[in-house]
Parts: structure tokens; C-alpha cells; sequence
């Protein structure tokens, strides 16, 4: 027995790659901000939610190269389990959270597997359309969701029975931080276990994959399902920092977005979507303020450069530059 | 909650000397609308009405400058609503907040404005529950309610008898809906029909036969501004049914802003509104010719004077108050005031606006612009809403 086990290759660690490194540097960015911005804390709680959205995407996208449009499907589906939970039932955040996880993954799943079986331009179309539907069941449930007014009433406990939700932002970008530390702690975990690393391989290749043995399109469902649980989480989120859920959660405008965002930072690498968002909600938030009636050109002017110049995102700058300079 | 407060008082406090101390002789107003995208024309209206409220009345009241700062809050989007409320009490040190075009977006900011105790003034949100959901709105715009009831008791006054209710199925849609077939049937009416249209449709030919079918003697219409709104008016003639003796009632579907696009068809369409430019007194008179004067091209509709009246509530406030927030909201409580729109008042229980509301039809004037024309007023309609539930 011990002899077979020395013919496998050596597991990889849970955590492997750079170390935490780069977490390490999140997590001292993201506890500066809060000493040095004190009076932003709600938009750097915006941006800090955007980037575990978008961090849901890319594990999709970027990793196993599912090109949707339908991610807010799982975000909103999130976001009105928290505050239905936070309403109806408990009003602990942490259970809120929970219950936007298994929320989005239960849609992911079970959008998943009819979804997971289509491929290119008819997986985007109906990606948007389970986005779409779930939208306006939302519009229709109007004694349950508030319909177009939004779902008011939500009131969070204190995180963990300790630390309130205060209207400066101070609980709620602690408690937004560390969910999105642990996030990315997950991902690592995710995209560096067997299941990632075929995920990784049926981008490359699926159809290698399948002549490897491997089940292709259940380990894309699996995939799907715990990025709609991320995305859910996001949205849980959103709900309690909020207290507000509306209608445009579901939006095409939302999902369409955090796709930029991703290609704006580099698809494929964790930090893409952090670098991403960051940099594009700053750029948005400050020209919008500058600016509040014609700040769209510039961002639109953003987007094109890093299509035109940058194609692999903001991460990809380094080696585009250091390409030019040897060339 | 004491908490809370010692950490605004901290943070106000910070804000301030942050503000260079600057508290006796500036006073700031946070407005969150929409100014960039499809919802963009908010927000110019908005600037448009205050712009020329500042004109009119100076930019200081007892000594004390009022700014107006500008945060854009897109369509609906209550997160970003809720974290610009925050960044604008907070860091921006404002006194009072203002804006808002949907109810998302304000209801957002209600427990903010609890805790901090920021009179805000809605400058458009038009859903009966939302000054009740914090006692720091003030909302001088318009319900649904508000303006369809009136015309249901007009219409049937008339001597309309049967009616089919067309609207958007969403949650405005609905609250006309409900204002109109309550005080309708109140008033011995019957309702025929009631179809609710898919918010985004732009295909109506169905629903007109339907209309056409049920032959009643008047259509109620509510929806959204814009195409839907242009392909309804466009599809109500197509299909002939002004030919067949129905009469098409609305509310803000005859708006400033797109009449010219509806063109010829929007002629002898009645509606019930709150504001028309072609409203014929010296207070509306005065405040075309500043607005005119500032912005040539400007539009003025019933957003452009909502927030010009918006505008004079925060005056008001800061001439009684100051930036004692609670007292800003006891002295306006029954503060009354001739707008261009006519007389007006804040209801003191439910902070909400009591205005006329006028029956309008469309036609051309003298210069052959499409203008609302105001034919009948009713008076001192307070908001009808707060009874309704889905």
C-alpha cells in the first residue's frame, strides 16, 4: 500500500502557490484604508463587496472559461435570501450570510445544469435569461420582495451578538473585510484542488479532459454552483450593509459590469478581480464626484484603452511593458 | 442608540474641523440624483430648478451660503444611494440631503437620516410610504395617488361611466392603478378591465383590442416615460380607438419632455398632473423668465419645479433651524408657500405636499407648441396614499 501511494504524484498543499503573500497584502491594504479613509468607509464597503462578486465571476470565467452574463442571477438571488432571512427569520448577520451562500448556490445549481450543457453565444443568452426571469418573479412576488419599491425593514443584529451596524460604516467594513479575506482564502483553496486545476484543463482543452476520464460537465456544475454560493454571499452582503434589497440586483447591467471589471484587472489570477474593481469603482467614484454629468466618457475611455493596449488587464501591464522595451 | 450618537457627534465633529470650522457661513446640501445615463434627465431638471431657485433668491440666507453638492446615483441603485448619503453626512459635513428619483434610492437612506438627523428633502420619489419610513423626509414632488384618484373623480364626473385600467406591472404602475379604481368605484363607477402590460413592452396592439373589446367609454393609462409611453399613445390611435368613443386619461405621460416627441398624437389626450409650465400665474411667470434666462434650451417640467420648491423648503428650514436638523423638521411642518404650481403646503402629519391638481388637455398653442393646457383645478389634494397595500 505505502508503495502505490509513491507512484502519485506528491499532493499539492491546500495552500499552495506564493504563500499568502499576496493575501497578506489585501489584508494590510484593506485594514490602511480604514485608519486612512475614515469617512469613506460605505463606498470602500461597495468596493470591497464588488470584489467578492467579482471574484465569483472570475473562478467562471477566468478559471474555467464559462463566458456568462448572468452572474447577478446568484448575487440577487443572495441578496433577497438575507433580507428575507434577516426579516422573517434571524436577524444575525452571519446566518444571513449563510443563507445567501446556499441560496446562490442552489440557483447556480440548479440553473447549472442546464446551463453547463450549452456552449458559447445560446450559455450567454441564457445565462441572462435565468437573470431575467428571476427578476421579474421578484417584480411579481410583490407582498413577499416590495417589488419595484425594494425590501424595506431589513434591521441587522449586532455581528456576533458584539459589534453593531453604525452609520458611519465602521462594523460593517470590518465585517465586509474579513468575509472577503476568507473568500479569497477559499478560492486559493478551490483553484488549487483537483476540481480548480480540471477546471483549468477543461479551458485549455475539454475535449483532452474528456479523454482523460475526466467528467466534464459535472465538475463544470460544481464549479458554477460555488461561484453562485460566492456571488450569493456578495449579495447577502450588499443586503445587511444596505438594508435594501431592489429589483436591479438582477440587473444585466450588474452582471455586464463586473465582467469589465474582471477584464479591466486580468481574468484567470484572484488578484485580477481585486485590482480590477478597486481600480475602476476609484476612477468611477472620483470622476463621478468631479464631474456628476459627464463622467461616463472617461470610464468608457478606460475600458477601451486596457481592451485596445492591455488585452490580459491591468496585471497583464508589467509584462506587456517590459514586451515593449525588449522589443 | 446613545452609542450611536456620541459617535455622530464625534464624527460631526471631525467633519467639521475637517470643514475648517466653516459652520457658521456655509451651509451644505447633499442631492443624490441620477445625472449620467438613461435617467440623466433627473438630474439636469433637478440642477435646472435649483439653479434657478439660487438665481432668484440669492445664495445666502440670513448671512449663510448655501451650497448645493451633486452626487450621482445612476438608475436605481440604493447601494450606491446609501454609501453617498454617508460620505456626503459624514465627510462632506452636510446639513440637509436631498434628490431622489426612485423609492429604492430613498428608502435606502432612511436609517441613515434616523441616526443622523439630516432633513431630507425628496425632490421626486413618489411612493406613499416613504415619508413614513423616517421622520426626517420631506417631500414636496407627488403621489400616484395624488394625481390619478382626482381624475378618476373628474372623469366620472363627466359623465365617464365604464373604464379599463392599462399600467405597467410595477409598483407605480400599480399604485395608479389602485388610486384610480378606488376613487372610481367610490364614486359609482365601474371598471371594466384591468390589464397590467409588462414593464418593457413596447407592442401594445394586443392590449388595445383588448381595450377596444371590453368598449368602454375611457382608457386610464400609467407608464414609465419613454418609449414605452411614445409606442401606447402611438398604438392607442393605430388601433382607433379615439374613433371608437375611448377617451385615453393619464397622468405624467404628457410630460414636458416628450410631448413634442408624442407630436399630433398626444392631441386631446386629457391628463391630471400637478404642474404645467403653461400654468398661467405671475409666480410660474417669474420663475420661467429666470429659468429661461439661465438655461435657453432648458424643458421645464414637473421634476424642474419639484426641485425648485425642494429648493425653497431647504431655504426655509435653514432660515428657521439653521442645521438643528429636528427643528428644521418641526418648522416645516405646515409651512405653506405660493409655488409656480400654485398654493401649496406641507401636511404636518405626514410631510408630504398638499397641491391642486390639474385637469389638462393637450393642444397647441399660439406659437403651435404642444403644451399642457390646465382646464380644471382641484383643490388642496393632500397625499391619498397611505391607505394603500399591494
Amino acid at each position: 500500500m505505502s508503495s502505490s501511494a509513491s507512484d502519485v504524484a506528491p499532493r499539492r498543499p491546500l495552500l499552495a502557490g506564493r504563500g499568502l503573500l499576496w493575501e497578506a497584502v489585501i489584508l494590510a491594504v484593506g485594514v490602511g484604508l480604514f485608519f486612512l479613509f475614515p469617512y469613506d468607509l460605505g463606498f470602500l464597503s461597495r468596493i470591497l463587496i464588488m470584489i467578492v462578486f467579482v471574484l465569483s465571476l472570475d473562478l467562471v470565467l477566468g478559471y474555467a472559461g464559462v463566458a456568462t452574463l448572468g452572474q447577478a442571477a446568484m448575487y440577487g438571488t443572495g441578496a433577497y435570501a438575507a433580507g428575507l432571512i434577516a426579516i422573517h427569520v434571524t436577524a444575525s448577520p452571519l446566518l444571513g450570510l449563510a443563507a445567501g451562500a446556499v441560496a446562490g448556490a442552489g440557483i447556480a445549481f440548479v440553473s447549472g445544469l442546464v446551463l453547463m450543457r450549452a456552449h458559447g453565444l445560446t450559455l450567454l443568452m441564457l445565462s441572462i435569461a435565468v437573470a431575467q426571469v428571476l427578476q421579474e418573479v421578484a417584480n411579481k412576488a410583490r407582498p413577499l420582495t416590495g417589488g419595484a419599491d425594494g425590501l424595506r425593514g431589513i434591521r441587522m443584529d449586532p455581528i456576533l451578538g458584539l459589534w453593531e451596524f453604525d452609520f458611519i460604516g465602521r462594523a460593517g467594513y470590518w465585517y465586509v473585510l474579513t468575509v472577503l479575506i476568507l473568500v479569497l482564502l477559499f478560492l486559493k483553496v478551490v483553484v488549487n484542488s483537483p476540481l480548480g486545476l480540471s477546471a483549468r484543463g477543461i479551458q485549455e482543452s475539454p475535449e483532452r479532459m474528456r479523454a482523460i476520464g475526466t467528467p466534464v460537465y459535472w465538475r463544470l456544475v460544481w464549479i458554477y454552483t460555488i461561484a453562485g454560493g460566492i456571488a450569493g454571499v456578495a449579495g447577502a452582503l450588499a443586503a445587511q450593509v444596505t438594508a435594501l434589497v431592489s429589483l436591479e440586483v438582477f440587473n444585466f447591467d450588474h452582471s455586464a459590469e463586473a465582467l469589465i471589471m474582471l477584464v479591466l484587472g486580468g481574468a484567470g489570477r484572484l488578484y485580477g478581480a481585486v485590482v480590477g474593481v478597486a481600480i475602476f469603482m476609484l476612477v468611477e467614484h472620483v470622476a463621478a464626484a468631479v464631474d456628476p454629468f459627464n463622467w461616463l466618457f472617461l470610464i468608457g475611455a478606460l475600458v477601451l484603452a486596457v481592451v485596445f493596449f492591455v488585452p490580459a488587464g491591468l496585471l497583464g501591464l508589467p509584462k506587456a511593458l517590459t514586451g515593449l522595451v525588449r522589443r | 442608540m446613545r452609542r450611536l450618537t456620541k459617535e455622530l457627534a464625534l464624527a460631526t465633529a471631525a467633519a467639521l474641523a475637517l470643514a475648517g470650522g466653516a459652520w457658521a457661513d456655509v451651509i451644505k446640501v447633499g442631492v443624490i440624483a441620477p445625472t449620467s445615463g438613461p435617467y440623466a434627465t433627473y438630474g439636469t431638471q433637478f440642477r435646472t430648478g435649483v439653479d434657478t431657485y439660487q438665481a432668484i433668491h440669492g445664495h445666502e440666507v440670513d448671512g449663510d451660503t448655501v451650497e448645493f453638492i451633486w452626487r450621482d446615483s445612476g438608475g436605481v441603485n440604493p447601494d450606491q444611494a446609501r454609501s453617498h448619503a454617508q460620505e456626503l453626512i459624514i465627510r462632506e459635513g452636510v446639513d440637509y440631503l436631498a434628490g431622489f428619483t426612485f423609492t429604492p434610492n430613498a428608502l435606502a437612506v432612511a436609517q441613515i437620516i434616523d441616526q443622523s438627523q439630516t432633513p431630507t428633502v425628496i425632490f421626486n420619489a413618489a411612493t406613499s410610504i416613504i415619508t413614513e419610513e423616517s421622520g426626517f423626509f420631506v417631500r414636496p414632488s407627488f403621489t400616484l395617488w395624488q394625481v390619478s384618484a382626482p381624475l378618476a373623480e373628474w372623469a366620472h364626473g363627466q359623465g365617464i361611466e365604464e373604464v379599463v385600467i392599462a399600467v405597467s406591472d410595477y409598483n407605480p404602475g400599480i399604485d395608479a392603478e389602485t388610486g384610480f379604481r378606488t376613487a372610481f368605484e367610490a364614486a359609482g363607477g365601474t371598471v371594466l378591465d384591468t390589464i397590467r402590460m409588462p414593464l418593457a413592452t413596447t407592442d401594445f396592439a394586443p392590449f388595445m383590442q383588448r381595450v377596444r373589446d371590453a368598449g368602454p367609454d375611457a382608457v386610464f393609462a400609467f407608464l414609465p416615460a419613454g418609449p414605452p409611453t411614445f409606442a401606447f399613445v402611438k398604438a392607442y390611435n393605430d388601433n382607433g380607438l379615439p374613433g371608437a368613443g375611448v377617451q385615453l386619461l393619464g397622468t405624467g405621460e404628457t410630460d414636458e419632455t416628450t410631448l413634442e416627441a408624442l407630436g399630433d398624437a398626444a392631441l386631446g389626450v386629457y391628463t391630471a398632473y400637478h404642474y404645467s409650465p403653461d400654468h398661467d400665474s405671475p409666480e410660474n411667470e417669474a420663475f420661467l423668465a429666470k429659468l429661461f434666462e439661465l438655461h435657453p434650451d432648458a424643458v421645464p417640467n414637473f421634476s424642474t419645479v419639484q426641485a425648485y420648491d425642494g429648493a425653497h423648503v431647504i431655504y426655509e428650514m435653514i432660515r428657521a433651524a439653521g442645521t438643528d436638523g429636528p427643528a428644521a423638521i418641526e418648522a416645516v411642518k405646515g409651512l405653506e408657500w405660493i409655488s409656480p404650481r400654485g398654493p401649496v403646503q406641507i401636511d404636518p402629519e405626514t410631510r408630504h405636499i398638499t397641491q391642486n391638481v390639474y385637469i389638462r388637455e393637450v393642444v397647441r398653442d399660439e406659437d403651435g407648441q404642444l403644451v399642457n393646457r390646465e382646464f380644471e383645478t382641484i383643490e388642496a389634494v393632500p397625499d391619498l396614499g397611505l391607505v394603500n397595500d399591494y
